[in-house]
C-alpha cells in the first residue's frame, strides 16, 4: 500500500498528465451524452472513473478511443490532441481498452486474441506475407513470444490455445486486458472489468491490475461498480453523474462527499 | 489438437490418393471436365479468401474469372505469348480490376454489396460484346492447344491435368500464405467484429481491398487456366450465372477450405450433368433438390461434414482404445 502510494506522489510532480480531458461534450442526436467533462490521468496513476448508470463514463471512453466523436472541448495524449486521429490510429498512440459486454473473438483461441493486441506493432504487412514469407513468420514467432509472456504474468498460460468462446467469462474478461497490454499501452482504460466476479477473485483480480501497473509504470482509468475495488486500487476517483463532473479526489475524499453520496442513493443533490 | 492435425492428414492423404488416382480411371473427355472444375476450384479458393474469412459478398467472381481467361486469350492469340506464361499477368491484371470491384465493399456491406457485385457480373457478357475489337465479339477467342514437352512422355488430356493441378497447388499456397498470421487474423477480425477490429489498429479499407485484390488474382488465375483448357472461349462461358454457380460451388465444398474448394469445383461441373443424365427434363429439379438436400444434411459445407464424420470415427476409435487400455489395467 505504501508503495503505491509514493509511486502516486512522485508522480504528482510530472506536470504533464498522460490523458488530459477537458470540457468534452458528446452528443447523440438529440440527447446530450456528456457536457463538458475533465478528466486527467497521470502516469503511473490508477483513476477511477465511477458513477451511477447512464452516467457517460462508457461514452467518456468511447470519445478517448475515438468511436463517439465529441463536439466540443479537447483530449490530449501526453500534450497532444487527438482530434486527428482515426479509431485504429489509438492504440498505436498508446491507448488500449476493453470494452464492457467483452470485445473479444469467440471462435479464435486465446493467444489469437491476446496477439491480436500486438496487431499495430507486428501486423497490416499484406504484402510482405506473400513475398517474404520468412520474415512475416519471424514477426509471427516474435508476436507469439510477446503474447505468451503477457498471459505468463495473467497467468493464463495454460489456456493459449483454448478457443476464446469457451473459457468461464471472469476469464474472458481477463483475457481482453491481456490483449490490451499486449498493445503496450501508456493508459489502459478498463471498462467494468470486475464484473461477474466474485467477491474473492474481485480483491485478486484488484492485485493483479496493480502489479501489472507498477511493473510498467502504466497509467490506468478504471470504470467500476465494485466500490470496494475502486476505493482500494485508485489513487484518484472522478465522478460523474447525468453526463456531468460531480466530484474528483482521493478515495477517502469521495467517500466522504455529500453529492456523491446523494447522487448514489438518488436523493437531489 | 492431435485430434485436429490428425484429421486433416487423413483428409489430405484421401485428397492427394484421389488427385493421382482421377487421371488413371477417367477417360480422356471426363479428364478434361475435371480440369475445368479444378479452374473452378481456383476461383473458389479466392472466393474463399474473401467470403469465407474476410466476410465479404462478392456475387462477380464469375466476371473476374472472365477478366482472367480473356486476359489469357488476348495476350495468346494477339501477342503470341505462350498461354501458360500468361497465367502471371492474369492473375495481376484481374487482381487490379478486382481493387475496382472491391471499391464499393468500403462502404456497402452483406446484401447491398451482393446486389452491386452481383450488377458487374450481369453487365460483364454485355460488355464483352460491345467490345468485339479485341475480345473477339460472339466468335469469341481461340487459345493454343497445350502440348507437353518433350521429356514428358504424357497424352495431351494428362499434361493439361498435370498443369492445371499444378496452378490449384499455387494457388492454395497463395491461399494459406495470405491466410499466415497477423494478415489472415486481422481479415478473421474484421469479419466478426469490424468496431473491435478497428479499436485494436486494423486498417478495415486495406484489408478489405487486400482480400478482393487476392480474391480476384485467383479468379484471374481460374479463368486463365479455363481458357487453356477448353482451348476456345466467348461471352457466353461467362454468364452471370456463373458467378452464383461460384458461390454456390463454394458454400457447398466449405467456404473455409482449401479441399472444400476442389469439391465445389466438382460438384459445378459434374452435379447438373448426372441430374439431367438422370432425367433430361427434370435435369433443374433434381438439381435444385440436390442442392437442398446437401444444406439440410451438411450445413458446413461437404468438407465440414466429413470433417465431423472424420472425428467422430477418430474419438470413437481414441475412445475404444482408452477403454481396452483401461481393462487391460484393471485386469494385472
Amino acid at each position: 500500500m505504501d508503495g503505491r502510494k509514493s509511486v502516486s506522489e512522485s508522480s504528482l510532480n510530472v506536470a504533464q498528465p498522460v490523458l488530459q480531458a477537458r470540457d468534452v461534450s458528446v452528443q447523440f442526436g438529440g440527447v446530450q451524452a456528456l457536457s463538458d467533462v475533465s478528466v486527467s490521468v497521470r502516469a503511473g496513476e490508477i483513476c477511477g472513473l465511477i458513477g451511477p448508470n447512464g452516467a457517460g463514463k462508457s461514452t467518456f471512453l468511447n470519445a478517448v478511443t475515438r468511436l463517439a466523436s465529441y463536439g466540443t472541448g479537447t483530449i490530449m495524449l501526453d500534450g497532444t490532441p487527438i482530434e486527428g486521429a482515426k479509431v485504429r490510429d489509438m492504440i498505436g498512440l498508446g491507448v488500449a481498452r476493453t470494452f464492457q459486454n467483452l470485445g473479444i473473438y469467440a471462435s479464435m483461441t486465446v493467444l489469437e486474441n491476446v496477439m491480436l493486441g500486438g496487431h499495430h506493432q507486428f501486423g497490416g504487412r499484406f504484402a510482405q506475407t506473400i513475398f517474404n514469407p520468412m520474415s512475416s513468420g519471424a514477426r509471427e514467432r516474435a508476436a507469439r513470444v510477446k503474447a505468451m509472456t503477457v498471459l505468463e504474468e495473467m497467468g493464463m498460460a495454460d489456456v493459449a490455445n483454448t478457443i476464446a468462446g469457451a473459457l468461464p467469462y471472469p476469464l474472458q474478461k481477463r483475457m481482453e486486458i491481456a490483449r490490451a497490454l499486449a498493445a503496450e499501452p501508456k493508459i489502459l482504460l478498463l471498462d467494468e472489468p470486475a464484473g461477474g466476479l466474485t467477491h474473492g477473485e474481485v480483491h485478486e483480480f484488484g492485485e493483479l491490475v496493480d502489479k501489472v501497473r507498477r511493473s510498467r509504470n502504466l497509467s490506468i482509468l478504471l470504470i467500476e461498480h465494485h466500490m470496494g475495488l475502486v476505493m482500494g486500487l485508485c489513487d484518484r476517483i472522478f465522478v460523474f453523474h447525468l453526463g456531468r463532473n460531480l466530484a474528483e479526489g482521493k478515495p477517502e475524499e469521495i467517500k466522504s462527499n455529500e453529492a456523491v453520496i446523494s447522487a448514489y442513493l438518488g436523493r437531489a443533490a | 489438437m492431435s485430434d485436429g492435425s490428425r484429421s486433416r492428414l487423413v483428409k489430405f492423404g484421401l485428397f492427394a490418393a484421389a488427385a493421382v488416382l482421377l487421371p488413371l480411371l477417367l477417360p480422356g473427355y471426363a479428364l478434361q471436365q475435371v480440369c475445368i472444375a479444378i479452374a473452378y476450384a481456383i476461383a473458389i479458393m479466392g472466393l474463399n479468401l474473401l467470403m469465407g474469412f474476410g466476410g465479404q459478398i462478392c456475387l462477380a467472381q464469375g466476371a473476374l474469372f472472365g477478366v482472367g481467361a480473356y486476359v489469357t486469350a488476348i495476350l495468346n492469340s494477339d501477342y503470341g505469348i505462350h498461354p501458360i506464361a500468361t497465367l502471371p499477368m492474369s492473375a495481376t491484371a484481374t487482381a487490379l480490376v478486382g481493387l475496382v470491384v472491391g471499391l464499393p465493399a468500403l462502404r456497402l456491406q452483406g446484401l447491398q454489396l451482393a446486389i452491386v457485385t452481383f450488377g458487374i457480373a450481369a453487365a460483364f457478357p454485355q460488355l464483352l460484346l460491345k467490345m468485339g475489337g479485341i475480345t473477339g465479339g460472339v466468335s469469341g477467342l481461340p487459345i493454343d492447344g497445350l502440348e507437353a514437352p518433350t521429356w514428358v512422355p504424357v497424352s495431351p488430356e494428362l499434361w493439361l491435368y498435370v498443369v492445371s493441378q499444378c496452378c490449384a497447388g499455387i494457388a492454395a499456397l497463395l491461399v494459406t500464405l495470405m491466410l499466415f498470421g497477423d494478415v489472415g487474423r486481422a481479415l478473421r477480425a474484421q469479419r466478426d467484429n469490424a468496431q473491435i477490429a478497428e479499436a485494436l489498429g486494423v486498417n478495415l479499407t486495406k484489408t478489405r481491398l487486400w482480400a478482393f485484390a487476392g480474391s480476384s488474382a485467383l479468379a484471374g488465375l481460374g479463368g486463365g487456366v479455363f481458357a487453356i483448357i477448353t482451348g476456345f472461349i466467348s461471352p457466353e462461358s461467362f454468364l452471370a450465372i456463373l458467378s452464383i454457380n461460384i458461390v454456390i460451388g463454394s458454400i457447398v465444398g466449405g467456404v473455409t477450405s482449401v479441399v472444400g474448394a476442389f469439391l465445389g469445383g466438382l460438384f459445378m461441373v459434374f452435379v447438373p450433368t448426372w441430374a439431367s443424365d438422370i432425367n433430361l427434363s427434370l435435369g433443374n429439379l433434381i438439381y435444385g433438390l440436390a442442392l437442398i438436400l446437401i444444406m439440410m444434411v451438411a450445413r458446413n459445407g461437404v468438407t465440414g461434414f466429413i470433417e465431423k464424420w472424420l472425428s467422430t470415427i477418430l474419438r470413437r476409435t481414441a475412445d475404444n482404445t482408452a477403454s481396452v487400455k483401461e481393462t487391460r489395467e484393471e485386469l494385472t
